[in-house]
């Protein structure tokens, strides 16, 4: 028995050595050992309350990644559109509310108008159309709706409004936002491994050729991606506007939680998770806990007073780091090409 | 005449449809707004178009080359934060040296990775824009950073021959070397070609390389030299700003026809499309709309350009299957011909 598991730890180490250059270990240990020492010097890191922030700020941009995630999954790179569709999502549900709709109606108008939001995205990706441009000027066609509704003015709602729950209210100690987070990323991965959904988005996004001849066309495919991150989206614009019981067009824009603009956030968390932007290799899991780890850095670097700058770049560099380690391990290993 | 006409339309049909559309956007606010078309107006276009004409062009550019650079809106934004900090220092001239030595030496460290990893631009830009505000926020020390001295302001939107500035010949000039650039250099000739047909451009032995970071440099040139005018003519310049140059400059660029399957398009289209989008934006401005209109207008505009183009697209290709399809079938019948015409020879 004793040979057998060397045999398997002689096939794990050149494995290792047969997929990954020695550039591409020495920098991920670099990368870890910054981390640790960061986090072991960082006062009040490891305390109940700081980790609950954590997880707090995790969960709203983890929560739109989960959503991107099977975007990028199916080859649809990704969508430039995030932070206007919550923009768009957030207005609706506040002008609903203040119309005094109730929780439930709004709740509903909003995620039917984010639906279409993702649908008209996803037909014209589907057709044939890049994502990237595509997006692009659907961002500035939903910010320019949002705005033109409300006027570009603060539109706000009386407490009590029914929302508290989902906004402020918390279960077992921690926030619901963040146990909705817990709720939608395992679901998500539930759907991306065991249903048969899940499997065509892999499909599709690996080998656009095989999901058509498999009768599997991008156009359904990318209407029914493009619904999803836009539901997330909209989902945590909910969940933001029930705890301010208000909504601006510009509250995902740049002044928003972690300094950088919403967008670029939610992009940055499904690479850094490891996710192949090319599509067809991933998670929802990875993008969780990409969503966790940046949100970890950034809580390190302010407890260790940073300004928004440094912030801004350690994200930038992650986003950077990933790619980079991303594309040297697959020129070097022969099994993902 | 006439006949040359028709034909450089039918040999350039993209390069019309922008010129047609331009001249369209440009009677509707004239016929509108009688202010539109008088020479203050014009010179307000070119001193618009002195910012967004190169960052049109920088996009232009990238999208030949088969390519986006998303990073375009932070490295002007960071060109502006230097030009701006050092311009009371070092004077203005080598303030603005310092920033386009940055922007486009990061724009040729991108084009380089880009070739070296084999990524797209998109995925490694995406990168970059979050990494270049960052040093933007960092070289601005998070704050607004302004100018005491306003001569530079003020000699660099100096009315010359009515229409133009200091800027927009500044930039004009650019259009034209880069123009010529493309046209007649062999390594302009090889952006086109690893835009259009980069397997075959690769198969012919071009580099991935040179092309990459040439193109990659001028845009961040194009993008440092837009942003070193904005920051000079406003006087002040933000680390987070700028953003919005990315959707009117791709705009832009897609009105002055190119094709996202690259190698299409090229400097005059680019200059078109700025134009239109110029004329829109300040008509807009004119007949009081606020500015989010703006944007609402520049995303439709997009996603309907996008849409003409796909749709041409998916209706070529259905052409081209239906006479694959059609060809196959006649010999198949040819096949059949020939078969019976076999079994039925004598012997």
């Amino acid at each position: 028995m004793s040979n057998s598991s060397s045999v398997v730890k002689q096939n794990f180490i050149h494995r290792l050595a047969r997929d990954y250059s020695p550039l591409v270990l020495i920098m991920v240990a670099v990368f870890i050992a910054i981390f640790v020492i960061g986090a072991a010097t960082a006062p009040n890191f490891l305390t109940v309350l700081n980790i609950k922030t954590i997880l707090r700020d995790a969960a709203i941009v983890g929560i739109m990644a989960i959503g991107l995630t099977f975007v990028t999954l199916s080859g649809n790179f990704f969508l430039l559109s995030m932070k206007e569709t919550a923009a768009l999502s957030i207005i609706a549900f506040a002008t609903s509310m203040s119309a005094g709709y109730g929780f439930e109606l709004s709740f509903l108008f909003t995620m039917v108008i984010a639906m279409a939001a993702g649908a008209i995205q996803g037909l014209l990706i589907g057709l044939g159309g890049n994502p990237i441009v595509v997006t692009l000027g659907a961002a500035g066609l939903f910010f320019g709706i949002s705005s033109w509704w409300s006027d570009n003015l603060v539109v706000s709602f009386r407490r009590p409004h029914g929302a508290e729950w989902l906004g402020s209210g918390s279960f077992l100690g921690l926030p619901n936002i963040t146990i909705a987070f817990i709720i939608i990323a395992i679901f998500a991965e539930f759907v991306l491994r065991r249903t048969s959904f899940g499997r065509q988005v892999y499909l599709v996004g690996s080998n656009r050729a095989a999901g058509r001849a498999t009768g599997h066309e991008n156009l359904s495919m990318a209407i029914k991606v493009c619904i999803i991150a836009s539901v997330c989206s909209a989902f945590v614009a909910i969940a933001f506007s029930a705890q301010v019981s208000s909504a601006h067009v510009n509250y995902f824009s740049s002044s928003f939680g972690s300094s950088g603009d919403m967008t670029i956030m939610v992009i940055a968390t499904v690479m850094v998770g490891g996710n192949s932007i090319m599509g067809g290799y991933g998670s929802s899991l990875r993008s969780s806990i990409g969503a966790v780890f940046i949100s970890t850095v950034d809580n390190m670097m302010v407890l260790h007073g940073y300004n928004s700058g440094p912030r801004v770049l350690a994200v930038g560099l992650m986003i950077v780091f990933s790619i980079m380690v991303f594309a040297l391990v697959q020129r070097g290993s022969r099994s993902v090409e | 005449m006439f006949n040359k006409v028709k034909n450089w339309i039918s040999d350039n049909p993209d390069l019309s449809f922008a010129i047609l559309l331009s001249i369209c956007v440009y009677a509707y606010f004239g016929l509108t707004n009688e202010l539109f078309p008088t020479h203050r107006t014009g010179f307000a276009i070119m001193e618009r178009f002195a910012v967004l004409g190169l960052v049109g062009l920088a996009l232009t550019l990238c999208i030949i080359a088969g390519e986006i650079d998303l990073s375009i809106g932070s490295n002007a934004a960071l060109a502006a934060v230097i030009t701006v900090r050092f311009t009371d220092s070092l004077g203005a001239p080598s303030a603005l040296l310092i920033a386009l030595l940055v922007s486009t030496s990061i724009g040729a460290i991108q084009g380089y990775f880009i070739a070296y990893l084999r990524v797209r631009a998109i995925v490694l830009t995406v990168g970059t824009l979050m990494l270049l505000r960052g040093v933007a926020l960092f070289a601005a020390e998070e704050k607004t950073v302004m100018l005491t001295d306003f001569r530079v302001p003020d000699f660099i939107s100096t009315k010359m021959l009515w229409y133009f500035s200091p800027a927009s010949l500044l930039v004009i000039l650019m259009f034209i070397i880069v123009g010529l650039f493309m046209g007649y250099t062999r390594f302009g000739r090889e952006i086109y070609a690893i835009g259009g047909a980069r397997k075959e451009a690769i198969a012919a032995g071009i580099s991935l390389k040179r092309p990459m970071i040439i193109v990659f440099a001028i845009s961040g040139l194009c993008a440092g030299l837009g942003g070193g005018i904005i920051g000079l003519r406003s006087g002040t310049a933000q680390a987070l700003g700028l953003q919005y140059v990315l959707l009117a400059g791709t705009v832009a660029a897609f009105i002055g026809g190119v094709s996202i399957m690259g190698g299409k398009g090229g400097v005059i289209g680019a200059a078109i499309g700025t134009l239109t989008v110029n004329f829109l934006n300040t008509g807009l401005v004119f007949n009081v709309t606020p500015a989010f209109m703006v944007q609402l207008y520049l995303g439709i505009l997009l996603i309907v350009v996008i849409m003409f183009q796909t749709g041409s697209r998916v209706f070529d290709e259905n052409q081209r299957r239906k006479q694959i399809l059609a060809d196959a079938d006649n010999l198949a019948k040819q096949l059949t011909k020939r078969k019976q015409f076999l079994k039925e020879r004598p012997g």
